[in-house]
């Protein structure tokens, strides 16, 4: 393909994308809110995963105490767990400081606790480090078979939730992405049905004269990819700099959160939504070129 | 230039527009293809450049076996044909130069070339000085003459106009008779489709006659023979 070809490829393009005004905003827009509803799915999907695989890799055990365990008790349980094979460290949660972090997690709501009056509902507890996760739900149940022991706990069931929620996140993003991915390569391949039947009168001319197929489907196919490619590039842009914002927020307010640095992981987002808005663009061109254009 | 051997063409409505049609035309002929509307000289006029397949026979235009053409070298035959309408079939927002350059440009020939043709077929058909004009600023007459050098640009070697003349009146369709007797007289074959009694009288040339979907007649130098 020569330069001269290219060139009038392009401009040919972009003279079709301003003569079909309406249409070429409304094909842009419909990519910029699939594009960006695909990408937020995307992140939160991205985000929960790695939440739960970073939950996953936690070694600690909580070994909770029933009240009527003495002090001497205690201690012996201590030495116990710290005899366990793989356990590094035991820390030891008095019933004071239990209620003393629930304060701190309620903030300015620990007026709730005034109801409870000199009751301390929190029971002691250790807390029991590992070196490896892998064998966390044996020792647990050796543990909760240990004498005064109310319940040992892992975040096993946090992480089964959150394994859940990615399943569910993953089926619901799926059935929302097709739905949007049929809309908006309903909406390309209307605007360039419009085109070719705006542009049928050139197109037979071409035919007449001994166009290629190829050369009389390149501006058709180019005006798709860049209506997908232009509503990639604003559905990007706006999805980087929301996630750059929320994840500062996040970061000043809810540093627990594993949330995701914002780079590299929104290159590979930007990336992924331009191939994929360029690609729709193709596509739905490709379909109506199929439909609307036998040469 | 051209061969068809018992071509015959019926349309899936059942309607037969061609029945074992035999001709056979030599390289520098200049053909007129006269007969009653719907007689078949569309569908004749169609195969030549592959428009529509025959129900049967065999078609050779420019030495291109025509049935056994796959779809994506029909674009070479065509190359080889300038074709010409009855309604010109000019692109309204492109200017006289830009119309005929369009032909050069989709076979994707060098800008100097093209730049170089398209003068001188404008020069061959009179139009040098209209080049930047633009289609609704013509008459009809200077109209068809752009669609003719559109047609010419690649050096055909063969020319299919359909009625070309048919919406112009009887002095501009002379000047555009005269362009094409100079096409013809530079060697390119000339298939002519038309209703213009007073041209194919006047012009002496070989007269083919279709009625019916057959050829009624075939003479060397013939005249319309039809009185209406």
């Amino acid at each position: 393909m020569s330069f001269r070809t290219k060139e009038y490829f392009i401009k040919e393009t972009y003279k079709s994308i301003r003569r079909n005004g309406f249409m070429s905003f409304a094909s842009v827009s419909t990519v910029v809110v699939s594009l960006l509803v695909l990408g937020m799915f995307l992140l939160i999907f991205l985000n929960t995963d790695n939440l739960a695989k970073h939950l996953e890799k936690q070694v600690q055990i909580s070994v909770y105490m029933e009240d009527s365990a003495t002090g001497g008790e205690l201690e012996t349980m201590r030495e116990e767990l710290k005899k366990l094979p793989g356990v590094v460290e035991v820390e030891a949660v008095t019933k004071e400081e239990a209620l003393e972090r629930f304060k701190e997690r309620l903030g300015d709501q620990d007026k709730l606790l005034d109801s409870l009056g000199s009751d301390n509902p929190f029971p002691y507890s250790f807390e029991v480090h590992l070196d490896k996760p892998e064998h966390i739900s044996e020792i647990t149940e050796k543990i909760a078979q240990l004498p005064k022991v109310e319940t040992a706990r892992f975040g096993q069931e946090i992480v089964e939730h959150l394994f859940n929620l990615t399943k569910t996140l993953r089926i619901g993003g799926v059935i929302l992405i097709f739905v949007l991915f049929m809309a908006t390569l309903f909406i390309i391949s209307n605007t360039i049905r419009l085109t070719v039947f705006a542009r049928r009168k050139e197109v037979l001319i071409m035919r007449y004269v001994g166009a290629t197929d190829w050369f009389i489907r390149w501006p058709f196919l180019l005006e798709g990819m860049s209506l997908g490619f232009m509503g990639a590039l604003v559905a990007s842009l706006v999805l980087n700099n929301t996630y750059v914002a929320l994840s500062h927020n996040i970061h000043a307010t809810l540093a627990f959160l594993p949330i995701m640095p914002a780079y590299p992981l929104m290159y590979y987002v930007d990336i992924f939504l331009i191939l994929a808005g360029t690609g729709i663009g193709a596509l739905g061109s490709y379909i109506s070129l199929r439909h609307f254009l036998r040469v | 230039m051209l061969k068809m051997s018992q071509v015959s063409k019926i349309y899936l409505n059942g309607s037969v527009a061609l029945r074992n049609v035999d001709i056979e035309i030599e390289s520098g002929e200049f053909v007129f293809v006269v007969g009653p509307s719907g007689a078949g000289k569309s569908t004749f006029i169609k195969m030549l450049f592959r428009e529509i397949l025959p129900t049967q026979g065999s078609i050779e235009v420019a030495g291109i076996d025509i049935l056994s053409l796959e779809a994506k070298e029909i674009p070479y035959l065509r190359r080889r044909l300038g074709i010409i309408f009855q309604d010109y079939r000019l692109l309204p927002d492109r200017t006289v130069y830009e119309n005929v350059a369009f032909a050069m440009q989709v076979i994707e020939e060098p800008y100097r070339k093209i730049r170089r043709s398209v003068m001188n077929v404008l020069d061959l058909v009179g139009l040098r000085d209209r080049a930047t004009s633009y289609p609704h600023e013509l008459s009809g007459g200077e109209q068809q003459r752009v669609a003719i050098a559109r047609a010419i640009v690649n050096n055909p070697i063969l020319v299919i106009a359909d009625e070309p003349t048919g919406n112009l009146d009887p002095d501009t369709s002379w000047e555009i008779m005269k362009i094409f007797q100079e096409i013809n007289d530079s060697g390119t074959t000339i298939i002519m489709a038309t209703h213009d009694k007073d041209i194919v009288d006047a012009m002496d040339k070989r007269v083919i006659a279709i009625e019916n979907g057959s050829i009624v007649r075939d003479e060397k130098h013939g005249g319309y023979g039809y009185e209406f």
